[in-house]
């Protein structure tokens, strides 16, 4: 556990300088933005007069020089402050913490469903590399890899909550059902079956070609000829030699694909009407709530530096030859 | 490069990839001369099915245009946004990471935690918020898609550089007094390069599948037809007219997997498949 | 105002219920109406203030015309086509100076305080004429309301006001908000108005952003034996496909403003649980328009915006971008509104070839190959239908030599860019039509409406003729001449085309045939469900 504490604190300095970096490249991108969160705002009053537009920007501080916001927001960061959300008219913080579980719970389930069912199909796959079912399986990951999650999510939805009724089509729980405790977990379960599907399956291809990949090497490697020598069976060298070794890489791609599966549960919420950490960045666009944006990139930025972290952390615990410092620098 | 063309030819899917986008791409280069019409003309009754009406084979969608011609020009929307967004990050990435790993000290460092900073963004979000600022045009979409994908080749471009650096070619340059600028683009970026390359195929689909969701989201460009564009628009009509999302979701699809292929045979011909990020 | 449908080009077989208990009892006396049950129906978006008396806009009355009630609403058969509701009469004075409301009586709060005339003239005083975005205008000459008695409020203006004016805006401008609650606060930041109280058939029970608006029974209702339901609730689904299929699998029960597309309702219809009602929008009438930047010294040109319209072939977005649930429009008022509806205009029949001549008139010839000019085109995003009707508009100037290029915002951007920044030639708007032409059409061509005001004239148009006439029938008490003055200005209007209306049409709504008197009244959707029940 010692070099697990001393990988965590070498992680979380380095990644200073780059959140520093994250905050003033968002902060300049919104400078950029034409129109601010007064517009919008009063596009939502249905119109209203200048002299309450110059008031409206006063309290939110938008009348100050562009460089007095940025030491104001990064001085309130340091607080823990993420700043006032305009179209919530709440703190950003508490918007944010209310919806991230949602979006944990995607991201989560959907990234187990594609690591377990991908490395499993990728052994299959990889175990008689160019056969018939190599070929089906890298073909038909792929073709899920290319379909749009929206369409995805929809077809999903028709085939499994109109046509079967098995699933409901949308949100995130029963509304006002007054359940609780593990009634509610199994409700908040069902709700996300498709939606993990969804998400989940077209991160499947990745694993998969790469599980297969991966073992497409340890093939060529000394001890599983040696093993075939000994004459073992294909299946016991599969399971027990090649795929074994295989899997290592996977867990690295798990830290790599955190960002990109962040990204893709902002369309898969919106199909599912997830309230969740994915659509509060889109209804923070159609805001032009500039604060809340900057704050859901920071905090997803912070998230992927975690998921790499413990991703290292794992994976210093599963390969007992990489080194910490080696971790560190990779 | 002959060995290269062997081995490539010699891995089937490769094989399928490349005769799959050369099908498109011939499908994108020959649009204007198979099909003259606008994508966009509203040319017949709206909803047709297909294989109905001989003039559309394909059907026409809501307002009446020709799905065909669609279909058609969105393969050349389509694959240029997928391959601009590929140069650009490629072009991006290649320079930051040679220049990174030429130069070291302060100046790598810098540039690294910018990839760092890059890298722990979510590549859609960053586009989500960059076409929203700059408004939905195909130019737009290609830079934003290009700036959430230049950290995987500028990594990999540094490290290449890192180890041609101290190769005996590059020493040799040195010693004969070439300019550090020279000894970069003459000696070491085309030996650093292939590897790169490799990473377009993945680039490309990504760029392709992003500027559909894009489209999802209403951020597609309302001037050009792409396929992602076609889908989110059909989808609303997934029952009554299942072909208007189907029929694009397939150009999607083939496109996809086929440069998925396309890379696959040439990371083999390359024979580094070994290599990651 | 009197009411007539919107005449459909498209019969729509026998698939579709003409809802509406009042008229045509589908069940007849042999089935009791259920008491109770809840109802789930769909919510495309959240606003951000759910307080009417402030956003008279049809998101907000949506969700909040439930909990706050206006002092009439709009109706099929009562007199001067209203129905009662905190006020049971009103009555104008000879010179127009004056309008007497008498209110309902018995009428408690949600919190339990009673409901006085203190209350009108609070809502009428502080909130209406200063901060409403219609009753700016609408009541801009009220000086005071006077309250007699606890149950009178006399509205007193300073120039002589229609009655007729005021009758028709009552359903839109009137939302009562309890005084005890706003006097002496910041009425625009007040917490009340994200959480209504109201007289309402229903009380605000809590809103879970991103999942949910639950409203519950309000147990001492006026209305005798209402609210039928127990419970409502509006289920947030961003996504229309969404929408409909939440209502396919039994999960909602009404999705309204044609959340379900136009093109899916054939294939729903032929669903068995699930009937399509057009009623229910007669006084909601949307007018699809085509504004006009009148700086760009092209558009400028009255030829030039009357060949544009003569190059819109109407029928065919009637039929194609509507679908047929719309109807031609020929001018400013819509064919539904007959009482100022005038057909007697210049009318710009579908004619590629005049209009080209027209552009050649002006002195845009034909440039071999080459577009005559380019403008740039601004749909708005608020509907599916705009942005269809920027597509084929697209199209239809391309046939007449005109380019344009597409620009696409979303809402924000496209009203910042049409009504602030100016920055558009020709642009695709919704307008609504709410029952008088001064409420919400004469300021799409009224001149000197200030920079940055949403869905009026900001194309720079200005016509002393016409701002003449709107000042006049503003404060013309005499109805026939007020009317008479309003056709003239539909006259005026389609002879310079500030604007060019292009169609006029009405939402549908998708409900399970479990829900009783869906559309019995023309501003159902957003009026107070208190007579709604679900059977079965």
């Amino acid at each position: 556990m010692h070099r697990a504490w001393r990988l965590t604190k070498r992680r979380l300095i380095a990644s200073i300088p780059v959140l520093a970096i994250v905050i003033l490249g968002t902060f300049l991108l919104m400078e950029l933005a034409p129109g601010d969160a007064v517009d919008a705002y009063l596009v939502s009053l249905g119109g209203g007069d200048s002299g309450l537009a110059e008031d409206l920007r006063q309290s939110y501080g938008l009348d100050q020089s562009a460089l007095s916001r940025l030491w104001l927001y990064v001085s309130s960061l340091a607080r823990l402050d993420l700043g006032w959300s305009i179209i919530f008219n709440r703190p950003i913080l508490d918007v944010v913490l209310e919806r991230l579980p949602n979006t944990l719970w995607l991201m989560g389930s959907a990234t187990a469903l594609a690591f377990t069912l991908g490395s499993l199909l990728g052994i299959v796959a990889g175990a008689r590399p160019g056969s018939a079912l190599d070929r089906v399986l890298s073909i038909g990951s792929l073709t899920l890899y290319a379909v749009p999650g929206f369409w995805l999510g929809l077809v999903l939805i028709l085939v499994f909550s109109v046509q079967l009724r098995w699933l409901p089509t949308s949100g995130i729980e029963t509304i006002a059902s007054g359940k609780a405790g593990i009634a509610r977990a199994l409700d908040i379960a069902r709700h996300l079956v498709l939606p993990v599907a969804s998400l989940g399956f077209i991160y499947l291809a990745l694993f998969l070609r790469m599980m297969r990949a991966g073992m497409g090497e340890v093939w060529r490697q000394d001890f599983v000829l040696a093993a075939k020598a000994k004459g073992l069976s294909r299946w016991r060298i599969v399971v027990h030699h090649v795929a074994r070794n295989a899997l290592l890489p996977l867990v690295t791609m798990l830290g790599l694909q955190a960002a990109t599966m962040l990204g893709g549960s902002v369309v898969i919420e919106s199909v599912f009407a997830i309230p969740g950490f994915g659509r509060l960045a889109q209804e923070a666009v159609a805001g032009r709530d500039a604060p809340l944006l900057m704050a859901v990139i920071i905090v997803s930025a912070v998230l992927v530096i975690i998921v790499n972290l413990l991703v290292d952390i794992a994976y210093a615990w599963l390969d007992p030859r990489v080194g910490s410092s080696e971790v560190a620098s990779k | 490069m002959k060995p290269l063309l062997r081995r490539f030819a010699s891995s089937p899917e490769g094989v399928a990839g490349a005769l799959i986008l050369l099908l498109l791409a011939f499908a994108a280069v020959l649009a204007p001369m198979i099909l003259p019409g606008d994508p966009a003309a509203i040319v017949g009754r709206p909803l047709l099915p297909p294989f109905a009406d001989a003039s559309f084979p394909l059907g026409t969608d809501q307002l009446g245009r020709d799905v065909l011609t669609r279909l058609v020009y969105g393969s050349q929307a389509s694959l240029t946004v997928g391959f601009s967004s590929a140069v650009v990050a490629i072009v991006v990435g290649t320079l930051v990471g040679t220049v990174a790993g030429l130069t070291g000290g302060l100046v790598d460092e810098g540039l690294m935690r910018v990839v760092d900073a890059f890298q722990i963004v979510p590549g859609f979000l960053l586009a989500l918020a960059f076409v929203s600022v700059a408004g939905p045009s195909l130019a737009v979409i290609v830079l934003a898609i290009g700036l959430g994908a230049w950290t995987g080749p500028a990594r990999l471009a540094r490290a290449e550089v890192l180890s041609i650096r101290e190769r005996d070619y590059v020493a040799a340059a040195r010693v004969v007094g070439m300019h550090p600028a020279e000894i970069a683009f003459r000696e070491v970026l085309p030996n650093a390069l292939p590897p790169v390359l490799s990473l377009v195929s993945v680039i490309v689909a990504a760029a392709v599948l992003i500027e559909a969701a894009l489209s999802f989201l209403g951020l597609g460009d309302p001037n050009s037809v792409t396929w992602g564009g076609m889908i989110a628009e059909g989808r609303n009509l997934l029952r009554s007219a299942p072909f208007l999302s189907i029929i694009p979701g397939l150009g999607l699809v083939s496109a996809v997997v086929g440069v998925y292929l396309f890379g696959e045979g040439l990371v083999e011909g390359l024979s580094i498949r070994g290599r990651r990020l | 105002m009197s009411i007539s449908e919107i005449s459909r080009r498209r019969l729509l077989g026998g698939t579709v219920i003409l809802a509406g208990g009042a008229l045509l009892p589908r069940f007849g006396f042999a089935q009791e109406v259920m008491q109770g049950g809840r109802l789930v129906v769909a919510a495309d978006s959240e606003p951000r203030n759910l307080n009417p008396a402030i956003v008279a806009s049809n998101g907000v009355f949506y969700i909040a015309s439930k909990v706050i009630e206006p002092l009439a609403e709009a109706s099929f058969d009562g007199p001067d086509g209203l129905a009662p509701r905190l006020a049971t009469s009103w009555e104008g004075s000879e010179d127009g100076l004056s309008i007497t409301f008498r209110l309902r009586e018995g009428v408690a709060w949600h919190d339990g305080e009673p409901f006085t005339s203190a209350d009108v003239a609070f809502s009428a005083m502080e909130v209406w004429k200063p901060l409403q975005n219609i009753g700016r205008s609408v009541l801009a000459n009220l000086e005071s309301v006077e309250t007699p008695d606890e149950m009178t409020a006399v509205f007193k203006f300073s120039e002589p006001t229609p009655l007729q004016l005021i009758r028709n805006a009552l359903p839109v401008v009137s939302s009562v908000l309890p005084r005890h609650l706003y006097e002496g606060t910041d009425i625009a930041a007040n917490p009340a108005n994200n959480a209504p109280v109201g007289t309402g058939p229903f009380v605000f029970a809590e809103h879970r952003p991103g999942e949910y608006y639950r409203l519950t029974r309000n147990e001492s209702y006026w209305g005798e034996g209402q609210p039928k339901l127990d419970e409502v609730i509006f289920r947030v689904l961003p996504d229309r496909a969404g929408a409909a299929a939440a209502l396919e699998a039994g999960e909602i029960q009404l999705a309204a403003f044609s959340q379900v597309p136009l093109s899916d309702l054939d294939r729903i219809s032929g669903n068995s649980e699930l009937e399509v009602v057009t009623k229910g929008y007669e006084a909601l009438t949307y007018q699809l328009i085509v504004e006009i930047n009148h700086r760009n010294e092209i558009l400028n040109n009255l030829k030039v915006r009357q060949a544009i319209a003569h190059a819109i072939d109407r029928s065919f977005v009637v039929d194609t971008v509507f679908l047929g649930y719309a109807a031609e429009a020929t001018g400013p008022v819509p064919k539904n509104a007959p009482e100022f509806y005038e057909p007697d205009v210049a009318l710009y029949p579908f004619d590629v070839e005049k209009a080209r001549s027209l552009l050649d008139e002006a002195g845009y010839p034909e440039n071999d190959g080459g577009p005559r000019f380019s403008i740039r085109l601004l749909p708005a995003p608020f509907f599916s239908e705009t942005r269809a009707m920027g597509d084929y508009l697209k199209q239809a100037l391309a046939a007449i030599g005109i380019e344009a290029e597409l620009v696409s915002n979303d809402a924000p951007g496209h009203l910042s860019a049409v009504y602030k920044d100016h920055d558009f030639d020709l642009s695709i708007g919704a307008a609504v039509f709410r029952g008088d032409p001064a409420i919400s059409t004469t300021n799409l061509v009224q001149s000197g409406i200030p920079d940055g005001t949403f869905f009026s004239n900001q194309g720079g148009y200005a016509n002393p003729g016409i701002d003449e006439i709107i000042a006049e029938a503003l404060v013309t008490i005499d109805t026939q001449k007020r009317i008479e003055l309003y056709n003239e200005f539909q006259k005026l209007v389609t002879e310079d085309l500030p604007l060019i209306n292009v169609a006029d049409w009405g939402f549908t709504s998708v409900a399970s045939v479990d829900v009783e008197n869906v559309g019995n009244n023309p501003r159902w959707v957003v009026s107070n469900w208190s007579d709604t029940a679900i059977s079965g």
